[in-house]
């Protein structure tokens, strides 16, 4: 479903993703932990592109969402004057190795070192475009795809319930308005919620907004739902009904990755848990393995500090 | 009595009269034209300063920045000066069009900045949730954001339309006849003789524009608050 490749992010000089790749397949639960400012935010922010990696790929399905990655792309390094110069010396000071194996030294050298340049040359650019042309999608085609929930909600405040469940479909002209208004109040009667249609946001709790803001991404009728810290803000009695709502969800098949600090959530519902640490993923595995058994000393350490 | 008697001295004289309907009407020219340049500039003037950095928008931007710090750096009335003695310096160029310009370009700073604010002011997870829906930047911008912009925006355009009539009165400088000159051209020896009165005329008319115009954009705004009952 999602294919993340080697992404890496700066920001100015900070490296808040340093080589994470995964992926998440069909169907699957995915909950990221890690401690604060160990970039899991920005990792799911990448999946759907809200943050632009500054290497690195990332594939929904059969479509890519980033830029070609060059480094990703052998065949393209092979096509680069870098290539070809560095290939020409190698050959000129140890003509008794094989082709192969100079190949991939030489690769590997390049990427270690970053040595391709912005511009190098017809054909390398040729293929880079080609990967373009072929696999690139429209990052607000792919958008509608992956629904996304924010700490903070983000329901729009100029519009009632209702519009906010209605606006991305009806801009989007994939519904007639009879048609989202009516999938739209089924959503809110799935919530309970059918009375507070004509609301303004500020009228309704913490939690009655995040259930709001979750049914308004499920209304695009997403194959994946990306969850950044949705319980975070929340009221500790709130708390409960968002996270049913996300059980209810998880029991329909629904792909989710899920940043959260709820554990209890995690046993209960991940197939997979990630523990990210300094912008890498240290340690992955099944609930039980992680939390059970953690291999990696900073896992442990990290649960240690929040049960 | 004195006061009362030239009161109706003036109004009561055709010429001053004549004079003070002048003056009035190059206040408001200059006044509404110099409005409309203004929030036009401003509104490019915004966008283009908002717009993502790119190669393409390296140049606008910057010369967007230096615009905006030239004009609010500077004083009005040299602003004006500069218009109409080095820029516009040609012989029989109408002065109407060298006012306008002039202050049209200085409002165009100061609403560029106050739409840039408005928009700042929106928090940035509006829009964040309107993109992660699949909306463009374009349809995010025009139905989550600037609806939510424009509260925080209209007051603040308001302000400055208020401060651009007043400062029109330094046309005088460069020899305009506006209200305030008419006021002062009244009150001269050859005429009334007298400032205290025309002076007080003049600054009621200002108040009622002022007044009047606060009460519109009072207005606007229930109208906009009334929108979304919150
Ligand atoms: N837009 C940005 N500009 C600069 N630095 C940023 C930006 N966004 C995030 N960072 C930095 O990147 C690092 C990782 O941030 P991120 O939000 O991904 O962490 P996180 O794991 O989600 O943490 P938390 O649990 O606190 O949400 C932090 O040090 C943060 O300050
Ligand atoms: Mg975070």
């Amino acid at each position: 479903m999602i294919s993340v490749k080697n992404i890496y992010k700066d920001f100015g000089k900070l490296r808040v993703l340093d080589g994470v790749s995964c992926d998440i397949k069909d169907g699957e639960r995915v909950v990221i932990i890690g401690p604060s400012g160990s970039g899991k935010s920005t990792m799911l922010r990448c999946m759907n592109l809200l943050e632009e990696p500054t290497y690195g790929e990332v594939w929904i399905e059969n479509d890519l969402l980033t830029a070609p990655d060059p480094y990703l792309h052998f065949d393209v390094i092979r096509k680069s004057k870098t290539y070809s110069s560095l290939m020409k010396s190698a050959k000129a000071a140890a003509p008794g190795k094989s082709e192969e194996e100079l190949d991939t030294e030489i690769i590997a050298k390049i990427k270690k070192e970053d040595l391709l340049k912005r511009f190098e040359g017809g054909e390398y650019s040729k293929a880079l475009s080609e990967i373009n042309k072929e696999s690139r999608i429209d990052i607000n085609l792919a958008r509608r795809n992956m629904g996304m929930v924010f700490q903070h909600f983000n329901l729009f405040n100029n519009m009632t319930v209702l519009q906010n469940l209605t606006l991305a479909p009806l801009e989007l002209k994939l519904k007639t308005k009879e048609e989202a208004e009516k999938t739209a109040m089924e959503l809110l009667a799935r919530i309970g919620l059918e009375d507070k249609a004509n609301e303004y946001p500020s009228r309704l709790s913490g939690g009655q907004k995040q259930r709001v803001a979750i049914v308004r991404a499920l209304a695009m009728n997403p194959k994946v739902m990306l969850f950044d810290e949705p319980t975070s803000a929340l009221d500790p009695e709130m708390v409960g009904e968002v996270l049913e709502l996300m059980k209810d969800l998880a029991n329909e098949g629904m792909t989710m990755v899920v940043v959260t600090h709820e554990m209890g959530f995690a046993r209960e519902v991940a197939d997979r848990v990630i523990f990210m640490c300094e912008g890498k993923i240290a340690e992955e595995g099944t609930p039980d393995e992680i939390f059970s058994n953690p291999q990696n000393p900073r896992t442990k350490q990290f649960l240690d500090s929040i049960l | 009595m004195d006061f009362l008697s030239k009161i109706i001295e003036l109004f009561s004289t055709e010429k001053y009269m004549d004079s003070i309907w002048e003056g009035l009407k190059l206040t408001l020219t200059i006044s509404i034209l110099a409005a409309l340049l203004g929030l036009v500039l401003g509104v490019i003037v915004a966008l283009v300063g908002m717009a993502k950095d790119s190669w393409a928008m390296k140049l606008p931007k910057l010369l967007c920045k230096i615009y905006i710090t030239i004009i609010r750096g500077t004083p009005m009335a040299l602003q004006l000066f500069i218009m109409a003695y080095v820029i516009f310096a040609i012989r029989g160029f109408p002065l109407v069009i060298t006012a306008t310009i002039a202050f049209g370009v200085n409002s165009g700073a100061y609403v560029a900045e106050n739409i840039r604010a408005g928009i700042l002011s929106v928090d940035i997870g509006q829009t964040e949730a309107g993109r992660a829906l699949g909306l463009t930047g374009a349809t995010t911008m025009a139905k989550i954001v600037i609806p939510q912009a424009i509260k925080n925006v209209i007051p603040a355009i308001g302000n400055e339309l208020i401060a651009l009539i007043k400062e029109t009165s330094i046309v005088s400088m460069i020899g305009m006849y506006d209200l305030t000159m008419a006021a002062k051209i009244i009150g001269s020896g050859n005429n009334m003789a007298s400032y205290i009165v025309p002076m007080a005329v003049v600054a009621l008319f200002y108040l009622a524009i002022v007044y009047l115009l606060t009460f519109g954009i009072k207005l606007i705004e229930k109208r906009l608050r009334a929108g979304d009952k919150r």
